[in-house]
């Protein structure tokens, strides 16, 4: 690790911003998780991509709301 | 806290494990001796012990330790509940992998008398909570106690085993330590404990990257622990889980509360990278499938209590096959059968 740990730092605040973002969006990150969960269930096939919509549209949220809160740059 | 003025004990991890420690011109200590009936191989590397040193030195160096102490404080007062359960004083007491002393908090002058503490990180030793009893610090490895045989009365451990290399080997050393009709009562973190934060993890990099690596290290099941226990030449075991569920705002709390433990994940097969789409997945999944009415989520943790006594000539032992005087079928009366005992003593 850096000496004054300056990067990290920096990493970091920007993760703690995450739950925020995130419960600011519940309506997709919901529509997301049911997706997901729908697949495991019996008969279900979990494949790459199979909820890219949902989660594209939870991206874009999560981005909105990341440009709401912005202080001065990432 | 005392400490015996300068006995700071530094033990490197010796070169070759199955080298004898006579060749080195030390005493017979636990770590060079290996047990004739072992056959565990010594290629047996899961968890990068060097970054686990250094992940519980930084952890225990943060500004408020006591934010992630609640699970080792709770598993911790269990333990020394256990301890004073069995109604014995030990005058030499051992907990292998101590952090901040969490057990010897808990106990008393009277229970023990003088208890070693070790651990892998200086800094956690540097730490310690408050405690009444005396305590001597030693930085070493739990696979590698420098303690000669049949030193011990007590030996504890809590929530520690769980990231060593050879468990079959350091429960052998703990027994090798410990003093006939000892006993060794330990915590560790049992299969199903983070489930939840495994499964979604699981899924969300399925979903997002087409495959997944594992993140949450693999446990003990509870019968591998009794095999372990018995392998290791414990008598009379006793094994008891408990479920410890404890919510969370949300996934990225959960996993930094883990970080501020020490209980970030150090496997060699780790992945060093977490893309922020599979996190944010993750956290959408988790929050989907386990979320309580609340709207916080749980995070399961399970821990395996097991309690392991050293032979000794004064313990009971199974009687005899062909032993019995009495027979299963007379159940029914043994009321009668226990008074006309009494009648005859």
């Amino acid at each position: 690790m850096s000496g004054n740990g300056a990067v990290w730092g920096r990493v970091r605040g920007r993760l703690r911003a995450f739950p925020g973002r995130l419960a600011a969006c519940g309506a997709e990150a919901a529509a997301y998780g049911r997706c997901v969960q729908a697949s495991t269930a019996p008969g279900g096939r979990l494949a790459k991509d199979l909820c890219a919509p949902e989660f594209e549209a939870l991206r874009r949220c999560f981005a909105a709301a990341a440009k709401k809160t912005l202080r001065g740059g990432l | 806290m005392q400490r015996l003025g300068g006995l700071w004990l530094l033990w490197r991890r010796p070169p070759a494990a199955g080298v004898a420690a006579k060749g080195l011109g030390l005493r017979e200590v636990a770590s060079g001796v290996s047990p004739p009936g072992s056959t565990s191989p010594r290629a047996l590397n899961i968890f990068d012990r060097d970054l686990k040193r250094k992940q519980k030195n930084w952890a225990a160096r943060q500004p408020e330790p006591m934010r992630f102490d609640y699970l080792k404080e709770e598993v911790g007062s269990q333990i020394a509940d256990r301890v004073y359960d069995i109604t014995r004083n030990f005058s030499l007491a051992l907990d292998v992998g101590c952090g901040r002393g969490y057990i010897a908090q808990h106990l008393n002058k009277e229970t023990v008398g003088k208890f070693f503490q070790v651990d892998i990180a200086e800094n956690a030793l540097k730490n310690t909570l408050e405690m009444e009893i005396p305590t001597v610090s030693v930085l070493a490895d739990e696979e590698f106690l420098p303690f000669k045989e049949n030193t011990f009365d007590l030996v504890v451990s809590s929530l520690s085993l769980h990231w060593v290399n050879d468990l079959p080997r350091a429960l052998e050393q703990i027994h090798y330590v410990l003093k006939p009709d000892g006993v060794f009562i330990g915590a560790m973190f049992g299969g199903d404990t983070l489930y939840e934060l495994r499964c979604s993890l699981q899924l969300a990099e399925t979903e997002r990257e087409g495959g997944f690596s594992p993140h949450v290290s693999p446990f003990t099941a509870v019968n591998d622990l009794g095999h372990l226990l018995g392998r290791a030449g414990f008598n009379t075991l006793t094994v008891d889980t408990d479920e410890i569920q404890v919510n969370y705002p949300g996934m990225f709390e959960l996993m930094e509360d883990l970080q501020g433990m020490g209980e970030s994940n150090c496997a060699w097969n780790r992945k060093a990278l977490l893309h922020r789409d599979t996190m944010l997945a993750a956290a959408a999944v988790y929050r989907e499938m386990y979320r309580n009415e609340d709207g916080s989520v749980p995070a399961t943790y399970q821990i395996y209590y097991m309690i392991g006594w050293k032979y000794h000539d004064s313990q009971a032992r199974p009687a005899e096959r062909g032993s019995a005087t009495v027979s299963f079928g007379e159940l029914g009366k043994i009321n009668n059968l226990m008074s006309q005992g009494k009648k005859s003593q």
